[in-house]
């Protein structure tokens, strides 16, 4: 290992088996995280979530009584979010493409398909360290950039106020 | 009585969106960011973590095929969000389980789940029971990462293709 320990930084894992908490707990202690805290479903992350603050949350998306997706919505958008901008990474066996829609408009900061890999893990953080998105607010969605490039390709359609061009075809 | 005429030619309310760069609101430190990286790039720490995976293999396998019997109990009482659940489970545990044709075979019985599921539409009995079948082999199997496991999850991904088809063609006809 590094050696390296990170003992101001704080993560949560949401997970409800307990064989991939486990899994994702030990990875992050790889990392020399030392304070991972864990919840089994959206509701009881909430409390952990005021209760810790945590600097990175790793969460799965099916889970009773509240998914990973009301549960983004919650840090996002609830007034008794502690951090709304805190960085999310949803990891999910969920690949399908409404599901993965469905996560990025609740606002997650990175997807993982399982199965994971540790390298798989590890580039989803450096994607949240070293690439950090802006936040946008736009109508009902709060969370980081969903445009994460510039596509000069791309035709519309045109969204946002700040999209108009002179040659903006309007749809 | 007269029609209204549709706005649909109208240009939909664009939304002003307000954006907050990194920086604004709360990033990692600096300090602690470069310690991070330094270390999410090691790789002996990526070697390091991989094996804490190769570690609990054994553990997954055993909640795996836990798993398939919770599924094979589901399908038997024609329960298929249930068998959808298991399936799901096991879609997301076995690739760290060393069962990577199972989470695969698993994974496209999801697939097929869940779309009939979106489209109204019953499963048929024998495609789950040909992926319970596949998978319960896989599983099972001494050496999984054959090439017969592959070519079971290549056909039965053409099958789920297929049946998802006439889905889509019956749906549209």
């Amino acid at each position: 290992m590094s050696g390296a320990t990170f003992d101001n930084l704080v993560a949560l894992v949401v997970e409800d088996n307990v064989h991939m908490r486990t899994l994702l707990r030990s990875l992050l202690l790889a990392l020399g995280m030392k304070n991972v805290f864990e919840a089994t479903n959206g509701e009881d992350a909430f409390v952990v979530l005021r209760e810790r603050k945590p600097d990175l949350i790793l969460t799965d998306l099916s889970m009773k009584p509240i998914d990973g997706i009301e549960f983004t919505h919650e840090v996002r958008s609830s007034h008794k979010s502690p951090n709304p901008y805190v960085p999310i990474i949803m990891i999910t066996g969920h690949t399908e493409r409404h599901r993965v829609e469905a996560a990025r408009d609740a606002g997650v900061t990175e997807f993982l398909a399982k199965p994971i890999t540790a390298q798989n893990l590890f580039l989803r953080i450096v994607e949240i360290v070293e690439r950090p998105r802006p936040f946008v607010r736009a109508g009902e969605y709060f969370g980081p950039d969903r445009r994460r490039r510039a596509d000069e390709n791309y035709h519309g359609p045109w969204r946002r106020y700040e999209d108009i061009r002179d040659d903006t075809e309007i749809r | 009585m007269t029609a209204r005429k549709s706005d649909s030619h109208l240009p939909r309310k664009r939304q002003r969106a307000a954006k907050i760069p990194p920086g604004v609101y709360p990033v990692f430190a600096a300090k602690d960011a470069a310690r991070l990286l330094r270390v999410l790039n090691d790789p002996q720490t990526i070697a390091e973590a991989a094996l804490v995976i190769v570690g609990k293999a054994e553990e997954l396998r055993t909640a795996v095929i836990n798993h398939i019997e919770r599924m094979d109990d589901a399908a038997r009482r024609s329960s298929f969000s249930e068998v959808f659940d298991q399936a799901h489970e096991i879609r997301g545990l076995a690739g760290c389980a060393g069962l990577a044709a199972t989470g695969r075979i698993a994974n496209i019985l999801c697939k097929y789940l869940d779309a009939m599921g979106r489209a109204g539409a019953l499963p048929e009995p024998s495609v789950v029971t040909l992926h319970l079948v596949a998978i319960a082999r896989a599983a099972h199997a001494e050496d999984e990462a054959t090439r017969l496991g592959d070519t079971v999850a290549n056909e039965l991904a053409a099958l789920v293709d297929k049946k998802l088809a006439e889905i889509n063609d019956s749906a549209t006809h």
